[in-house]
């Protein structure tokens, strides 16, 4: 197990970095993509059997499939990409930045007590079945709210991306 | 890990195996002998080995050879090595994947151990088809995009823009059937349709959700890039569109690919509207209740078949002159039709003689349920083959119209019908 997650760690790493690093468009889009099916690997390893499943029909088949045809169709070259003089500058200047907010993760990571109830799991944790009950008994409001969001986004585009009628 | 759960798993393996990849070839044989059929002519049959055609199967395994042995030529335009080379395999093992949680036959019971039948024994069900269904497309997105020309480019960014569309209708169909299953477990969803409405139909898919299978039917065909939906390959349009600049076995991947993705649309239609692998009117527990008289019937309709068969190869492949070798296919073929009637005959007459145990039981049900998948696998793919003779190519904007105006909405629809008629009427 141990081995399976450091390779998906390191895989999800490199992708990322990969994705910031790389001047090619569809070579980003494609580390991007490593990411994506790492992380879903690791909810696998999780026993979180459908968010694996749909992070790789929703991330990796729809949205950045979606990305890839959008650098295709509007044939963007790397001529076409702004200058980054400072590129790696800035990077470790963001790298820097965020140490607080690691410090914060790391402290909350360290503090949490794995002695007790490190096994909270069932088995059929994270199925179709349990997931859908704990959202609609549970977190049913926040779950509206958020899907009301997506809503409100998805109208947005058509609105924004509709022919003007001529007055 | 016991020998039992071996074999079984091996068996499986084979089985999802050949009903992918072996059924390539004969499924490009069955295209070609159909295309051939609509058109009103021959379709190859002269390929042979010492004078055995089988229909003109063999030309299928030529074409196999030559695909293989052909030079890998690669135009010095691509840069993109690494990506185009990855492409092919790309499209080629999601699509041998997807097929590999079909179920080919109810749960099998051996002693006390429960097999579930499919090549990977998971339950994801269809959220894995669709997963990888959604995968396969990078492989003709990335072929297209590293060709580096304008065809193949227009070609990938047609693709893409398809699936995204089609995807979108599919699972929402397919939530709709999942509201009536209860279930995304493909074994669950098989053995739901063995039970019957009114008490004489079949409570299939296809009669319990119509509007939904015509969708998916649709959809699948979108996914599979298969006529009238094939606007990325569109030779007549855009030379070969993604795999203008791929040949030899790079191609060969494309090519088998296609039909292996063909395929598994077809056994996942087959499992979600068709009853999978059941036999209609007759579930897994009335086959073992009735055994002895399921083996009687075998004993009396298997010989009387391949009495019509055999007249069939007869009258079809004979030839004037005593020593054309193509008179030796009937014989030979008309010798093995016996053979197994007799092997088959001897072993029923001998478990209805000396009586079975439960395990004998179950195994002879779960090979005649592979054989009914096997048959409903192949009529479906027939559907498939029909329809790319009958239909002619969609233009791009007619098929984002498609998409998004008419099955979108539908889909929508069917999905509110589906949850009030389960809410007010119990499942």
């Amino acid at each position: 197990m141990d081995i399976i997650f450091l390779v998906l760690a390191l895989l999800a790493l490199f992708g990322a970095t990969s994705t910031i690093m790389f001047s090619n468009t569809v070579h980003s889009a494609l580390g991007f993509v490593v990411t994506v099916l790492a992380l879903a690997g690791l909810y696998a390893l999780l026993n979180a059997t459908f968010l694996f499943m749909v992070q790789i029909i929703v991330y990796a088949g729809a949205i950045i499939a979606l990305l890839l045809f959008v650098i295709m169709f509007l044939n963007i070259q790397q001529s076409h990409a702004p200058k980054e003089p400072n590129k790696y500058l800035l990077m470790l200047v963001s790298a820097i930045a965020i140490v607080p907010f690691d410090y914060l993760l790391f402290k909350a990571f360290y503090s949490m007590s794995f002695a007790g109830d490190a096994n909270i799991t069932t088995k059929d944790f994270g199925n179709i079945k349990m997931l859908g009950n704990e959202l609609f008994k549970n977190w049913i409001l926040p779950f509206e709210a958020i899907s009301l969001l997506l809503l409100v986004a998805l109208i947005g585009a058509v609105v924004l991306a509709r022919k003007k009628e001529r007055a | 890990m016991n020998i039992i759960l071996i074999s079984v798993v091996i068996v499986n393996i084979i089985l999802a195996l050949l009903f992918s990849l072996g059924a390539a070839p004969i499924l490009v044989w069955v295209e070609r002998r159909v295309a051939g059929f609509i058109q009103d002519r021959l379709g190859p049959n002269r390929c042979n080995i010492a004078g055995f055609r089988l229909g003109g199967l063999i030309q299928s395994f030529a074409d196999m050879l030559k695909l293989v042995f052909k030079e890998d030529f690669r135009a010095g335009n691509i840069k993109e090595r690494f990506i185009f080379r990855i492409a092919p395999v790309i499209v080629f093992v999601s699509a041998f994947l997807s097929f590999m949680v079909m179920p080919f036959a109810d749960d099998l019971v051996i002693g006390t151990q429960t097999f579930i039948m499919q090549g990977l024994p998971l339950d994801f069900g269809v959220l894995w088809f669709l997963a990888l269904a959604g995968l396969s497309v990078y492989g003709i997105i990335l072929g297209g995009w590293s060709s580096n020309n304008k065809y193949s480019l227009l070609g990938s960014v047609r693709a893409g823009a398809q699936v995204i569309s089609y995807e979108v209708s599919m699972t929402l169909a397919l939530v709709s059937l999942l509201i009536t299953y209860g279930s995304i477990h493909l074994v669950d969803i098989v053995n739901f349709q063995s039970g019957l409405i009114f008490g004489f139909i079949p409570a299939w898919g296809i009669i319990m959700q119509p509007v939904a299978a015509i969708i998916f039917i649709i959809t699948s065909f979108a996914e599979a890039n298969r006529t009238p939906f094939d606007i990325a390959e569109g030779e007549s349009e855009i030379v070969g569109g993604y795999h203008t600049e791929y040949s030899a076995m790079k191609f060969g991947l494309f090519f088998v690919g296609e039909y292996v993705a063909m395929s598994a649309s077809s056994a996942l239609m087959v499992t979600l509207f068709f009853g999978g692998y059941n036999i209609p009117w007759v579930g897994t527990d009335t086959l073992k209740e009735h055994f002895d008289i399921v083996m009687i019937a075998i004993i009396v309709l298997l010989p009387l078949l391949s009495y019509k068969f055999g007249g069939w190869i007869l009258k079809n492949n004979v030839w004037p002159k005593a020593d054309d070798k193509r008179n030796n296919e009937s014989k030979w073929l008309i010798r093995i039709l016996v053979m197994m009637n007799i092997f088959v005959v001897l072993l029923l007459g001998s478990f209805l003689f000396f009586g079975v145990s439960a395990t004998t039981t179950n195994i002879a049900v779960a090979i005649m349920q592979v054989a009914t998948f096997a048959i409903k696998l192949l009529l479906m793919n027939f559907v498939f083959v029909w329809v790319r003779w009958t239909l002619p190519r969609f233009r791009y904007d007619q098929l984002q119209d498609l998409g998004w105006k008419v099955l979108l909405p539908i889909s929508i629809a069917n999905i509110f019908v589906t949850a009030i008629a389960i809410v007010a009427f119990g499942a």
